[in-house]
């Protein structure tokens, strides 16, 4: 296994956080870091996506011609689709189980399952197809767009790298100016996370994991561009202080770019996250030195990210079953915190384990 | 004049000189005939009775509160637009076409009801969520389709998930406090019915605030849970679907004329007022 790492440690603490702000109502969700400012954990995870992307793609160690490259990223991008369709059919099968043993129809409801349930006939079709998603299991379709569309990033960026950042921040610029976003069925509605918004942050994390392009300007500017970015984590940590949130009805058209929507990624969420990044990169070193064994838990976790997330999207569900039996309240939640994380840390040990046993 | 007649009729007092007749017909109904008599110096709009399946005693429904925005839109005779938000029961889960749903039924009666005018409402619901997620999503929503009405039915996850009492209540009246600043006027639709929610008292605990915060808010709180238990109780209907999970077609129905009577005798009762 590789060493505990930056990378792998900040897609750590994403995992948790996402695992800990999938249960409504939780005590300890007011920990997470969305609490201080605009941006949550899901830039962390869809950018951090794109920056592993990059590794794979610029690999120097294991250079990749573009025809195994695409297979190797459809390949991904298959696996993650099959991840997706094993936990949604976990999850409905946990809110039916749930909704049984409590005796309870209004439990049928919980993260946007009644359809599969009312209407099962189209759901299961729209499961499949990813336009019917769960609440809380919608970041993985995401996801799967991201790397369906993959090759075709890498293949540009190999063609024309100048060009690929400019693509798309005219997508993001379209998506928010037309409010263009993909629909969901059978129910009608949005994607909660919008493809066409969110590739931004992914191709951010692109451009930027490597020291060329955005990534060379961001390394050479670092000792400027860090002031600027702690200056807008503190203004936004204390808009969030003081509950601040622009007013979307008196922002100017098109308004997608003056408000704080997580749907639509919009500037102040991606700019804020910008500022976190550049403002903690760095910060691994620190964190390692004086609390090393949560350096090195975090990173495993984070180099185990499928795996984790699929088990913590279901113990999130498996929480809120908890709360509802037992009752919110600290008392309900500190175990629930511990459990959770300790099953997200077993996860990790014994995905890595395998690869042990396999690699001697 | 009209306010005060108005009020007659909600309280189930005495009846206005004009409309005598049409008083009796109001109290007879309870809350169906009361926008009838109000407007009698216009032609009558004729308000549909409450299916027979739907009947529920007018305190079990709701308690008139001003609407002075839709009031005022519906005075206009511009299109009036409305914004249902919540969760699956906004969705129209269950129902067997999207015009089943109560937000579609909800327009029709309306628009039959204001002959002339066209009402618009909008359906933004997502299945499951709770209230602080609606409120995320809400004033966007708001500034995009500028309604004049928002129907925001709730509480039902938040009771589930256990979302302490403190926050639901706070995540909602500043919600309110919002639509009421920026001139918008808001029905909350409140809490499902299943017997099992009798027994539990977080469900309970959240139903009580819920209707604690609307009278304090001065908000329209359509009582669901009150309606469709005395439904339930009274005549036996099945107002859920086969697997007891949701209002079918017949229960959105209800659902939608519950709503469309508050909303009219608060309308033209309390419209004014304000």
């Amino acid at each position: 296994m590789r060493a505990a790492n930056e990378i792998d440690f900040w897609r750590g603490l994403a995992l948790t956080s996402i695992f800990i702000n999938h249960i409504p109502g939780f005590y300890f969700e007011r920990i997470t870091h969305r609490n201080f400012g605009q941006s949550d954990s899901a830039e962390l995870f869809v950018f951090l996506a794109g920056w592993a992307l990059r590794l794979v793609v610029s690999s120097r160690s294991n250079p990749l011609n573009s025809k195994r490259l695409v297979l190797r990223l459809g390949a991904r991008a298959l696996t993650i689709y099959m991840a997706q369709i094993v936990i949604t059919m976990l999850a409905l099968a946990i809110i039916a189980a749930t909704s049984m043993v409590f005796d309870n129809p209004l439990l049928l409801e919980w993260n946007n399952a009644a359809a599969a349930f009312q209407e099962p006939v189209p759901t299961h079709v729209g499961v499949m197809l990813l336009t019917h998603q769960l609440g809380a299991f919608n970041i993985l379709p995401l996801y799967v767009v991201l790397m369906l569309g993959a090759p075709l990033i890498a293949i540009l960026h190999r063609a024309l790298p100048g060009a690929l950042l400019v693509l798309s921040f005219c997508a993001y610029v379209a998506a928010l100016t037309l409010q263009i976003n993909f629909r969901t069925w059978p129910t009608e509605g949005y994607w909660y996370f919008n493809p066409i918004a969110w590739q931004f942050v992914f191709i951010l994390g692109f451009v930027l994991a490597k020291d060329d392009g955005l990534g060379a300007f961001a390394r050479r500017h670092l000792g400027l561009l860090r002031p600027i970015g702690l200056v807008v984590v503190i203004i936004g940590f204390w808009l969030a202080m003081i509950d601040f949130e622009p007013d979307p009805t008196r922002m100017p058209d098109p308004k997608l770019f003056f408000v704080f929507d997580k749907t639509f990624a919009t500037p102040a969420r991606v700019l804020h996250f910008l500022a976190l990044a550049i403002t903690f990169a760095g910060s691994f070193a620190f964190v390692h030195r004086f609390a090393g064994p949560i350096a090195e838990f975090l990173s495993m976790l984070g180099r185990n990210s499928l795996n984790v997330f699929c088990v913590g999207s279901i113990l999130s569900l498996c929480g809120s079953v908890a709360r509802y039996a037992l009752g919110g309240g600290i008392l309900v939640d500190l175990p629930v915190l511990i459990c959770g994380v300790g099953c997200l840390g077993a996860t990790a040990w014994l995905s890595e384990w395998r690869e042990r046993l396999r690699a001697g | 004049m009209v306010v005060g007649m108005a009020r007659a009729v909600a309280s189930g007092m005495s009846c206005g000189w004009r409309a005598v007749s049409r008083c009796l017909l109001a109290s007879f109904l309870g809350f169906a005939g009361a926008a009838q008599a109000i407007r009698a110096d216009e032609p009558p709009v004729s308000p549909p009775a409450l299916s027979a399946f739907c009947q529920a005693p007018a305190g079990d429904i709701a308690t008139p509160e001003p609407l002075p925005h839709l009031a005022a839109a519906l005075e206009s005779k511009r299109v009036v637009r409305v914004l249902a938000i919540g969760s699956s029961s906004t969705v129209g889960v269950g129902a067997s076409a999207p015009s089943n749903g109560y937000p579609a039924q909800l327009e029709q009666i309306l628009e039959k009801m204001f002959k002339g005018v066209q009402i618009d409402i909008v359906n933004r619901g997502v299945s499951g969520e709770v209230a602080a997620t609606t409120a995320e999503r809400l004033k966007t929503e708001v500034a995009l389709e500028r309604p004049d009405l928002v129907l925001w039915q709730l509480g039902t996850n938040d009771a589930l998930a256990r979302v302490p009492v403190d926050d639901f209540v706070e995540t909602v009246r500043d919600m309110l406090e919002w639509l009421k600043e920026h001139q918008v006027d808001t029905v909350l639709v409140g809490l499902q019915f299943t017997p099992h929610a009798l027994k539990d008292e977080h469900y309970t605990a959240i139903r009580n605030a819920l209707r604690t915060l609307a009278s304090a808010e001065n908000v329209l709180l359509v009582r669901r849970f009150e309606a469709m238990r005395f439904i339930e109780q009274a005549t036996q209907v099945d107002l859920l679907s086969a697997d007891d999970l949701h209002l079918n077609d017949l229960g959105y129905r209800c659902m939608a004329e519950h709503i469309a009577h508050a909303v009219i005798v608060s309308t033209f009762l309390l419209g004014r007022q304000h």
